[in-house]
């Protein structure tokens, strides 16, 4: 598989069959990375998740209430993309409306790993990344609220790259929890990466979320020989299983070889962190998606008996369990008596987070973290709700933050599969994050 | 927190969701375990901590307010709605 690098010298008519082959090889390989097959301009094809609105395309966040849906424009990301010569080329399954973390709540069915095609490839962007690491895309964007990129990316052993909250506009991006969501890219290894991310950052006034700065390339000035001091945190390790534990002795000792200074930190019990996840997201998602009433978009019920029966029944039939579920803890967190005690107070959680972050960057310039607790689980391993947000525990503090972070593959397990670990950087040091990446990279040399 | 079968319809109602007679006990059952697990937060101390929050320095940025449209936008969104005539969306009759 070429890389996207590589790809950017080819000619339009090469890029074109390169296109046709990868579609080819993902109509044939049966992991359903693929949800549709659509094309938009001409440039090195990018695999899309199914929630970024493409001109023309049936954008349907893998879920039964927008089938029918056709998007009226092009995100801003997709339009920063086709000016720097990339054309987003088919749709990648996902988790309905990106919640979950196995791609197994897609109106869709599951995506497969293409390390063993009996366990998830991680979610909620596991058609992006399976598709990646299964070499039937270049490169692919997913979107991360919780973990969607960088959890995928470590189950399918490729790279996945959330920036700063900010940085790439979402305007475009059907919203699940605004204030969490970033879109980001999904690649072959730490310098595409920055590449595709180099394409679709950028303020944007359509987006009043995002921020004004200097758009300094980072590829070309990647510096894998810039000595960082790297924080590690002892008690988030103490809880990962064998596999992991293994993967991060390695990288910390081919850190230490490569000059890096590690220095080990504590940070408080992730529970907290996984209990202002699920307040926040649900919070914003139960009033994100109440625009889905069957009037405007997508799917509307058959022979509504009046307007409330058009509202309850396209909703309860549209949306899947994961979906309802979160919708009504949404609304629970937000009604009137317990909005203080949950919502607000989770809010005000949110700077105790964020300052620990704070805090480790004083002293540290990265924060080497788990990704998962272990490797991709097997199909309909995590049924529990409660179990699957667990699950979520090293990811869901970095959006709370808005921080960027960058998950990279270490090693395999016995299995033959993927460990990813994440560096994750102070808000806005992009470029310091891509530096210890590409180090780290280079260093443990890990082979697919 | 123990969500009850009131409490579930009240989030129905809220929701405009209705949860299947034979899914009810399950729903409840889910609410509730997680709502136990989130109100961990309350080991926090966060007395003194503003319920606003926002990743972004500064706050968010004004403009001019210019107004621009692409008339082509509302034009495709009616043609591919459920149902639509003109410039509207066609619901069931609301007054009788």
């Amino acid at each position: 598989m070429i890389t996207l690098k590589e790809a950017m010298s080819k000619s339009k008519e090469e890029l074109a069959e390169i296109r046709d082959e990868l579609f080819k090889k993902a109509k044939e390989s049966g992991l359903n990375a693929y949800i549709g097959f659509e094309t938009h301009g001409e440039g090195v094809p990018i695999l899309i998740k199914d929630n970024i609105q493409v001109h023309g395309w049936s954008i349907t966040g893998g879920s039964n209430i927008l089938q029918g849906y056709i998007a009226p424009y092009n995100a801003t990301v997709i339009e920063n993309m086709l000016k720097n010569g990339f054309a987003p080329a088919g749709r990648a399954n996902m988790d309905e409306f990106a919640m979950g973390s196995t791609t197994e709540t897609s109106f869709y069915g599951p995506t497969l790993n293409p390390h063993d095609t009996s366990r998830v490839p991680g979610g909620s962007s596991g058609g992006s990344a399976a598709a990646v690491a299964g070499g039937e895309a270049i490169a692919a964007l997913g979107s991360d609220t919780g973990g969607s990129i960088r959890q995928p990316a470590a189950y399918c052993g490729v790279v996945g790259f959330k920036p700063t909250y900010g940085r790439v506009s979402r305007f475009g991006l059907a919203a699940y929890a605004s204030s969490l969501d970033q879109i980001g890219p999904i690649t072959q290894n730490v310098e595409d990466a920055a590449i595709l991310y180099d394409a679709i950052k950028g303020h944007d006034s359509k987006d009043s979320t995002s921020y004004e700065f200097e758009n300094e390339p980072i590829y070309g000035n990647i510096d894998a020989d810039r000595k960082l001091t790297i924080a590690v945190i002892d008690n988030y390790i103490e809880v990962a299983s064998e596999d992991v534990k293994k993967a991060h002795d390695e990288a910390i000792k081919a850190l230490e070889e490569a000059g890096h200074t590690i220095i080990h930190k504590n940070m408080s019990n992730t529970k907290y962190d996984i209990a202002t996840y699920y307040i926040v997201a649900t919070a914003e998602a139960a009033t994100n998606l109440a625009r889905y009433d069957g009037v405007r978009y997508g799917r509307r019920c058959e022979n509504p008996k009046n307007l409330e029966d058009l509202y309850f029944r396209s909703r309860s039939e549209g949306f899947g369990e994961e979906v309802k579920r979160r919708i009504l803890l949404g609304n629970f967190v937000l009604s009137s008596g317990y909005y203080d005690a949950y919502y607000l107070k989770a809010q005000k959680v949110r700077h105790l987070i964020r300052d620990e972050f704070k805090k480790i960057f004083a002293e540290a310039d990265l924060i080497l973290s788990p990704v998962a607790p272990s490797v991709a689980p097997k199909l309909g391993e995590l049924q529990d709700p409660l179990e699957m947000y667990k699950s979520d525990m090293y990811t869901i503090a970095i959006n709370l933050a808005g921080l960027p972070a960058i998950s990279l593959p270490i090693n395999k397990n016995s299995d033959g599969m993927p460990v990813g670990l994440q560096l994750i950087a102070d808000a806005f040091e992009e470029k310091k994050l891509f530096d210890g990446a590409s180090s780290l990279e280079r260093a443990v040399a890990y082979s697919k | 927190m123990h969500i009850d079968e009131e409490i579930l319809k009240k989030l129905e109602k809220l929701s405009h969701l209705r949860i299947d007679e034979s899914k009810k006990e399950e729903v409840i059952g889910q609410l509730s375990e997680i709502l136990e697990y989130v109100e961990n937060l309350k080991e926090l101390d966060t007395e003194h901590l503003d319920s606003f929050f926002s990743t972004l320095p500064g706050n968010t940025p004004v403009r001019e307010d210019i107004p621009s449209n692409d008339p082509s936008i509302p034009k495709e969104i009616l043609e591919n709605a459920p149902q639509s005539e003109d410039d509207f969306f066609i619901v069931p009759a609301i007054i009788e």
